[in-house]
């Protein structure tokens, strides 16, 4: 079995299309800038008082299910692309063995949850840039990347999905986004207690590996999907964070990185829609 | 007789839509409807993903769609047939609804409640099925849930008017799907 294996050879059946992170900031289109030409401040965050809340909480609802297949596929290559022992304590394999099923098991509790929300197997275009971060040659910045960025960012999705399954009385979303914020606040801590054991003397390889989680998260934070502002659809779950690990200082980097890249996509996209507008003019 | 249809913009720089598709759909839809006494015109507002969609019915009934309301969700930016069928139908069966259908005493389509809208919603996408459009019936039953509770009630009042061809606002109301 080929080990590193290259995000486009993923196995996927023809339900799926596949785009990357270039194509969707190429999309001149915005819900950050949508309220800005009459002058209102957008209130974009993911709540059942909004017009589009059924529709918004399916596509959202997908991008947990294409999410949870790839962190089953960068969990299950971290347990094998390592050899054991000399580049992976067989304890880290064991912990991402159990991450790998925990993450199958949430596949198909998203696809329930999709079918009760009325959303077909492929329905929505999968964005592959998870699994692109699961795919460093090194295992500490795989768990940097995937645990810690990836799997909190998770950890606020599933927060904001488990608020709107509450406020909209839906016993079924609210249940199982709980049990799955649970897991994930699992493999979070998993994250931050196999960084810190496997640099504690090693700085130079730590340093490099909380760099690559800060890119990663600059890079989940969707051009601003998720930040502490309400013009993101996805807050960031301060509470949750804390349990798993992640301190004071580490949650205000992630906010202050959020707010960075909601400011940066909305002049990237008033950048490209003046541009289109000339074009058309 | 199929009325006369215009899209604006003819021609796209955000997405790759195609306004002869859309013109198409609509004169279908139009004729289906036996609305061709009335000239439509569809403004499609292509600098917004969102999939909001407003009306204004008189002489001519003016749609203003949002680019996201016509897309294919599985290909970003392309079009989807189905999409632009269900979208443009639902709001074409809202214009009759209130021209010739016994909806003339609902309220403006700015004062329906959450649940109101999720109600005609149901109400129109059934009609639609029937007409041939292909829909997913599950998507407007749990938007349904959404605005009038996760219940029994609820399931029944969306069951009803899925089923229902020729309702009055006030047979609309008494069906207890009208609630705010």
């Amino acid at each position: 079995m080929r080990t590193f294996f290259p995000v486009e050879d993923l196995a996927r059946d023809d339900r799926f299309n596949q785009i990357t992170m270039r194509d969707r900031m190429g999309d001149a289109r915005s819900v950050l800038t949508s309220g800005e030409a009459a002058g209102k401040r957008n209130n974009n965050r993911l709540t059942p008082s909004r017009k589009d809340a059924s529709d918004a909480a399916r596509g959202l609802m997908h991008g947990i299910f294409v999410g949870e297949i790839q962190a089953l596929e960068g969990a299950g290559r971290t347990c094998f692309d390592f050899e054991t022992g000399t580049e992976a304590p067989f304890a880290l394999k064991l912990d991402m063995a159990r991450q790998a099923w925990d993450e199958a098991r949430h596949v198909e509790i998203s696809i329930m949850l999709s079918n009760w929300m009325g959303t077909e197997i492929g329905q929505y275009a999968e964005n592959t840039v998870l699994f692109e971060a699961a795919c460093s040659s090194d295992p500490v910045l795989r768990l940097a990347g995937v645990n810690r960025a990836l799997e909190g960012l998770a950890i606020d999705v599933f927060t904001t999905m488990k608020e709107f399954g509450d406020l909209a009385g839906d016993p079924y979303l609210e249940f199982c986004e709980d049990w799955m914020l649970a897991d994930e606040v699992t493999h979070v801590k998993m994250g931050s207690d196999w960084l810190r054991r496997l640099t504690e003397h090693d700085p130079e390889r730590r340093k490099k590996a909380l760099e690559f989680q800060g890119v990663v998260d600059k890079l989940f934070s969707y051009g601003g999907t998720r930040s502490d502002s309400e013009e993101s659809p996805i807050g960031l779950a301060r509470r949750f964070r804390e349990l798993a690990g992640f301190s004071d200082v580490e949650v205000e980097d992630i906010a202050a990185v959020s707010r960075e890249a909601l400011d940066e996509r909305k002049a990237a996209v008033a950048r490209m829609q003046a541009a289109a507008t000339l074009a058309g003019a | 007789m199929t009325g006369n249809v215009t899209v604006t913009p003819q021609t796209f720089h955000f997405v790759s839509f195609d306004a002869a598709l859309i013109q198409r759909v609509t004169e279908s839809l139009v004729s289906a409807l036996g609305l061709g006494e009335h000239p439509v015109v569809i403004e499609v507002d292509e600098t917004t993903p969102l999939a909001r969609v407003s009306v204004d019915i008189g002489e001519t009934i003016t749609i203003r769609v949002e680019s996201g309301a016509l897309e294919d969700t599985r290909k970003p930016r392309m079009q989807s047939e189905q999409a632009t069928a269900t979208t443009i139908g639902r709001v074409l069966l809202r214009a009759r609804d209130r021209l010739v259908g016994g909806f003339g005493e609902a309220p403006a389509d700015v004062d329906l409640s959450l649940a109101q809208i999720a109600a005609w919603e149901v109400y129109c996408v059934g009609r639609l099925e029937r007409l041939g459009i292909k829909v997913n019936q599950q998507r407007w039953r749990y938007n349904f849930r959404n605005r009038h509770g996760f219940s029994d009630d609820a399931d029944a009042s969306f069951d009803r008017l899925w089923a229902s061809d020729s309702l009055t606002w006030g047979e609309f109301s008494a069906l207890g799907a009208a609630a705010p």
